[in-house]
């Protein structure tokens, strides 16, 4: 459940435009596997609140008593816009950090590096001097 | 050559000294103490990632090399992220191998405030960074590997007329591939885990990685050794217990965050533990510009100024960050937020690091867990608000269209005419992204033992065979990199220590 309101979040933080893939478009429910499987506590318990406070504060936003998720598309842009720049340093902060681990996925896509004339990055190894 | 890994098998070592920690100061240490013909094992929290298991993108970064994530925060009005790694080759594998030497005014106030060093101290600390510099191949960052952004840079402010200089780093041959923060995977950077780690196992020396220790064992007021339980860096599953137990000391350099928490889980007692947490923290402005930049071609840090070090507190220095660290620096969401990435080939990122007044202390959490209690007052910010005016400043002598400072309450980009803005921007901590990377205190050097924690030996007061050899000592911010006063003093503090 909670992957899925995330996922919903971050589709909305980094559509698809004219320039650029979406979000959507990068394999985004493996990437939050991953990240669920691999990131510390401390990071998943952040990222479990921001994401429940971006769902749970249109009210606070586009004063509409609804979960974003529920929202038009267009609502959900503005909710989410309102959000990230809100005025209270406590509600901002927990969804910077679903902003930043969405860009993690969004901004190391090989067609966005591409865009920016980097070459796609080769794949993270994970391995470690076992002896 | 001698490495153990995870394992689910127990071990016990016997050996002269067993070093914590194999960033900067452990490495440097524990090669030096090999080199004297002691036994030597080298005990780190992280795993041992040769380069060809360093990541590519930031999240590999984030994963495998960082401290827990990067999520180390100060606790403060506002919430800054500590950024250290947890690797063999400690915080010297992401970081960018700037090089500079120990300014000679911090160790006059060392000696006049403190009680510290004095002229044969300075001395020692220099002749050892001649050396060093030899070791690590400290280079000027070459003209071909500059890139755009660098050179920029020196441009503005030549234009503007302070003072400035390329990069000095240990790096050789850089071909400028901006891939510091994931590791140099093209073996240009010495960071430790390729120099000094690599010859504590060659004279003889053990190396346990995947190894954080839990305690110092201390018998009476002796450290007679350290234990703790083998860690699977993925699953964090706990393997089996490792003890290293040291005839002739226990010396510790498991960075700031982390040796005086060590020391207090030791029982190790000292009114001052923890106290002296200093930084230098930072952040950074993006100069938008007509044509493309492409700061991620070129040294990912190459260019600099110290012309405000000692007056105003602050030093320069260029930036360069991948798409995926932009995405969430700039402000905004959505269509908006893309909208304004696609100006990334034309951004380049140049940062203000403050040489800060502010005391912060560290504090062990009931669960064992480091918190860093830490924030700027006011004169800090108004240094950090100097720093990014000049930044500003220097971007559009350099011939930037525009400036993204990120700057919570202030327009998202300013003109040359609005430079004003920034120079009344807000105080409030809260309105600023920062990062704290250079960090000092936890287990301060002092003349006097009731008013620090250890001697400028690394002696602990009050206990035998306890050393700290990493930036823990400082007792001071420097104004500048730290890595060289860190190795310094860790080779000092060994040579000492060999020589007694
Ligand atoms: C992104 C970045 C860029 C930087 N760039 C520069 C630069 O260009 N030039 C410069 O001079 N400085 C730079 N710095 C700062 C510099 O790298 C650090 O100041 C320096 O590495 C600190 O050295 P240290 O020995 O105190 O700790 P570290 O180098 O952080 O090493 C500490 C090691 O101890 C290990 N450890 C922790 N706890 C335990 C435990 N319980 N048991 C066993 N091991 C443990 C850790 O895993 C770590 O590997 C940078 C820092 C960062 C984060
Ligand atoms: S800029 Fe590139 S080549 Fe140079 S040291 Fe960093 S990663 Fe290596």
């Amino acid at each position: 459940m909670i992957l899925w309101l995330a996922r919903s979040a971050m589709v909305t933080l980094y559509p698809r435009t004219d320039a650029f893939p979406g979000i959507e478009d990068m394999d985004l429910d493996a990437y939050l596997l991953d990240y669920k499987r691999e990131c510390a506590t401390v990071m998943w318990i952040g990222f479990v609140l921001g994401t429940l406070l971006y769902h749970l504060t249109p009210l606070l936003t586009v004063l509409v008593p609804l979960p974003a998720f529920a929202l038009s598309e267009r609502l959900q842009a503005l909710h989410a816009e309102r959000l990230v720049s809100h005025p209270v340093y406590l509600v901002r902060q927990p969804v910077f950090l679903l902003k930043m681990v969405a860009g993690l996925r969004w901004g190391s896509d090989p067609r966005v590096r591409e865009r920016f004339a980097l070459a796609p990055y080769p794949a993270d190894p994970g391995t470690r001097r076992l002896a | 050559m001698t490495h153990h890994s995870f394992s689910d098998r127990n071990l016990e070592l016997d050996v002269d000294y067993v070093v914590v920690g194999s960033g900067a100061g452990g490495a440097t240490a524990a090669s030096f103490l090999a080199r004297g013909g002691a036994t030597v094992a080298l005990v780190e929290a992280g795993p041992w990632r040769d380069p060809a298991d360093y990541p590519s993108s930031t999240y590999g970064a984030m994963r495998d090399l960082f401290d827990d994530w990067g999520v180390g925060i100060t606790r403060g009005r506002a919430l800054w992220p500590i950024v250290q790694a947890s690797c063999v080759g400690g915080t010297t594998v992401i970081n960018s191998a700037i090089c500079v030497r120990t300014p000679a005014d911090v160790m006059v106030d060392w000696e006049r405030d403190l009680g510290v060093g004095g002229e044969a101290f300075r001395d020692a600390i220099w002749r050892h960074q001649d050396a060093l510099e030899a070791e690590l191949c400290a280079t000027v960052v070459p003209h071909e590997a500059a890139g755009l952004s660098n050179l920029r840079a020196a441009k503005g402010a030549n234009a503007i007329g302070y003072d400035n200089h390329p990069i000095t780093r240990y790096a050789k041959g850089c071909t400028g591939e901006g891939q510091c923060l994931q590791g140099c995977s093209s073996l240009r950077k010495q960071s430790l885990n390729l120099q000094f780690v690599p010859e504590v196992q060659q004279r003889g020396g053990a190396v346990l990685s995947c190894a954080p220790v839990e305690r110092v064992i201390v018998e009476g007021r002796r450290a007679v050794g350290v234990t703790g339980r083998f860690r699977e860096p993925v699953t964090r599953r706990l393997g089996a217990r490792f003890t290293v137990r040291a005839k002739k000391g226990v010396l510790l350099a498991a960075s700031v965050t982390r040796t005086a928490p060590l020391l207090m889980a030791s029982g190790v007692r000292h009114p001052l533990l923890g106290h002296g947490f200093r930084a230098h923290p930072g952040t950074g402005v993006f100069g938008v510009y007509d044509d493309a930049v492409d700061m991620n071609r070129g040294a990912t840090q190459g260019w600099a100024s110290t012309h405000w070090r000692t007056d105003v507190g602050m030093k320069l220095e260029t930036l360069a960050i991948p798409p995926e660290m932009v995405a969430s620096r700039l402000a905004g969401s959505g269509a908006l937020l893309l909208e304004r990435l696609e100006e990334y080939r034309r951004m380049a990122m140049w940062c203000v690091a403050v040489r800060a007044e502010a005391v912060g202390r560290i504090r062990r959490g009931l669960f064992g867990e480091v918190n860093v209690s830490y924030g700027f007052g006011r004169p800090d910010m108004e240094r950090l608000r100097k720093g990014l005016v000049v930044l500003a400043q220097t971007h559009f002598a350099a011939g930037a269209r525009k400036v993204v400072p990120g700057v919570y309450g202030l327009p998202y980009s300013l003109g040359p005419d609005e430079i004003g803005l920034l120079e009344n921007g807000p105080l409030d901590p809260r309105a600023y992204i920062l990062v704290t990377s250079h960090l000092f205190g936890g287990t301060c050097m002092h003349g006097d033992p009731s008013r620090g924690v250890c001697d400028d030996q690394g002696r602990v007061h009050g206990y035998d065979g306890l050393v700290i050899a990493d930036a823990s000592v400082i007792p001071s911010t420097l104004g500048v990199n730290p890595q060289h006063t860190i190795m310094a003093i860790a080779r000092l503090f060994t040579e000492r220590l060999l020589d007694a």
